[in-house]
């Protein structure tokens, strides 16, 4: 799970024996002279939330577009749902909601008949569940009371409302989320995370892409993080949190005494706000604790210290382009 | 089995939306569309201006198709035709063609179609349904109100309520209105032939005016072309070429040979046309 690694396959853990949901290898696409991603190598399993995480200009809407054949890679394969993309996209897609790169909706309709337009198309509903179907997913992502008016009269809270209702005309198996929460207000973010919840409560693999962490943080399970086009990390959000340097939050109110003691340990540590942090390389929480109480430190609080993921964003972005 | 399970199951065989559906969908997109109802309005205009202008001018001793209507009423909607065919018929169809593709891309709505998934095979037929219904729904327009106009200003020629032929005869009311229909279909078919060719530009651009650009340009070189004498040669290779054969339809006894010839040369140009659409559309990057 190394920076550069080639092969960051995002499980393998023994309960997932089943084929991944996403799975891309050596995926590259080239505009001209510019890379805009490179080598990338993912594996998402069944059933997985997970955020892809990067800066504007990363690659993110690149590897989305080349994952629903909207775009073609310039190298590499890509698989969704066991079958390979292109081939399979008549088998593939109707089982995969998206929205990409923004709603696209036609303003002199309302939002109802642009959903209809979109139900039309949609191999999986038959013609007469295409009302409740629209209805159904209207009232799911707050639009009922606004149906009737057309696209053009829309904030952009709601077109972005609009956009996902029409990658949840369907119960899908894969639901891909470009941006979701762009022009959306407190309660619309909200509201995307509960149905981001919702998907993956039912079994549905969820791919979202952002360039809000906290976001990432508050609803995936996995993540990955792209940069200049290249996967620069990728797995489990608990794993990729744990993998940062180990150290612990001391809370003390004898901090100087605290790192005097610890360093004529041999021990790193530095001056918090409330306490110390302390450095874990060749040590563990036991001895550190058992020093400090030596030294006539009162402790009051120990506990991990997690890396945030915006700070682990920040290392490896800052680390990558060094 | 759980809803997890479910979700695990093999993949069926590719499934795709019905036909008819789509195609449903497509012809309320494009007959509902604002820019659509204006232009088709703007061309029932057109014969109804013609009608007001003649019984207003009223001055007989002029030459050519529009003396000839005076006192003809079914002329009308052929005259109206052959008018509007300039360049207002293909700008109609031209714009139908501009949003199929290109507009649909500007929009970003291209992409939802894709996505569903429509094929993209499936994706051009559908969109050249469309942009035909909006070649017939401007033709019936043209010829719907010049026939009523005609009738109804101008009034049915001598005694027979039928009409008075360029070449002096008269002919029944029911043979005048067939001729008319037989106007209205050809025109259909050089519109098709122009709205296939506006598809496989729209399909390279997701800019609509650059459509409207390219096919009115061309059609307004393919005039200039036509007019040089130097240039005779290319003349069978030009759509524009022969469009006055629609006047053929007010002689009797009918020469079919300028309707063949120019309708034989318009599928060539909407053969053209489709393929180049579904190539590019195969590989566009949406």
């Amino acid at each position: 799970m190394t920076a550069g690694s080639a092969t960051p396959a995002a499980t393998t853990s023994p309960a997932e024996v089943h084929a991944p949901a996403i799975r891309v290898r050596g995926l590259r696409k080239v505009f001209g002279s510019t890379v805009a991603v490179s080598g990338v190598d993912l594996d998402v399993p069944a059933g997985a939330v997970l955020g892809v995480l990067g800066p504007n200009g990363s690659g993110k809407t690149t590897m989305i577009r080349m994952l629903l054949a909207l775009s073609r890679p310039t190298a590499g394969t890509v698989e969704l749902l066991g079958a390979p993309m292109p081939a399979a996209a008549g088998a593939v897609l109707p089982h995969v909601g998206a929205l990409v790169e923004g709603p696209g909706f036609h303003p002199f309709l309302s939002g109802r008949e642009n959903l209809r337009r979109c139900a039309a198309a949609e191999p999986l509903l038959s013609s007469r569940a295409i009302p409740d179907a629209v209805q159904g997913v209207l009232s799911r992502v707050g639009l009922s009371s606004a149906a009737g008016r057309r696209y053009r009269a829309y904030s952009l809270g709601m077109k972005q409302r609009l956009g996902l209702a029409a990658a949840l005309l369907v119960p899908r198996r894969l639901v891909i989320l470009d941006e979701p929460t762009n022009g959306l207000d407190p309660a619309g973010t909200r509201d995307v995370r509960t149905i981001i919840a919702e998907l993956h409560a039912g079994g549905a693999t969820v791919l979202v892409s952002s360039h809000l962490l906290a976001e990432v943080e508050a609803t995936c399970t996995h993540v990955a993080v792209l940069d200049h086009g290249s996967l620069i990390a990728a797995g489990p959000l608990a794993a990729l949190l744990d993998g940062g340097a180990p150290a612990l939050d001391v809370r003390t109110p004898d901090s100087t005494m605290a790192v005097q003691a610890l360093r004529a340990a041999g021990i790193g540590a530095a001056i918090r706000p409330a306490g110390v942090l302390v450095e874990l390389a060749g040590t563990d929480p036991p001895s550190v604790v058992a020093l400090l109480v030596r030294a006539e430190v009162a402790v009051h609080e120990v506990q991990r210290w997690r890396t945030g993921l915006d700070e682990l964003f920040a290392q490896l972005t800052e680390g990558h382009s060094q | 089995m759980t809803t997890a399970d479910a979700y695990r199951t093999a993949l069926t065989g590719p499934v795709r939306a019905p036909l008819g559906r789509l195609l449903r969908s497509e012809l309320r997109w494009v007959l509902r569309r604002p820019r659509t109802q204006t232009v088709l309005g703007i061309l029932a205009l057109i014969p109804v201006l013609m009608g007001i202008g003649i019984v207003a001018a009223d001055s007989p001793g002029g030459s050519g198709l529009l003396t000839q209507i005076a006192g003809n009423g079914l002329v009308l909607p052929v005259a109206a035709l052959s008018i509007s065919l300039a360049l207002l018929l293909p700008l109609a169809v031209t714009m139908a063609a501009a949003d199929a593709l290109a507009g649909e891309s500007a929009h970003g709505t291209l992409r939802g179609l894709l996505l569903a998934p429509v094929s993209r095979t499936r994706l051009v037929l559908v969109k050249a349904v469309g942009v035909l219904a909006v070649a017939v729904a401007a033709v019936a327009a043209v010829a719907v109100l010049g026939i009523v106009t005609g009738l109804v200003l101008v009034g049915p020629s001598g005694t027979a309520h039928g009409m008075l032929t360029m070449s002096g005869t008269e002919i029944g009311p029911a043979s005048a209105l067939l001729r008319v229909s037989l106007a209205a279909a050809w025109t259909v078919g050089q519109l098709a032939a122009v709205g296939a060719v506006a598809l496989a530009v729209s399909s390279a651009t997701e800019h609509p005016l650059v459509v409207l650009a390219a096919v009115l340009g061309g059609l307004i070189v393919f005039g200039v072309l036509s007019a040089i004498p130097a240039l005779d040669w290319l003349q069978p290779l030009l759509l524009t070429t022969g469009w006055f054969a629609i006047t053929d339809v007010l002689r009797d006894p009918l020469p079919l040979d300028g309707l063949a010839s120019t309708s034989l040369r318009a599928a060539c140009y909407l053969l053209i046309g489709l393929a180049l659409a579904l190539a590019r559309t195969a590989t566009r990057e949406a």
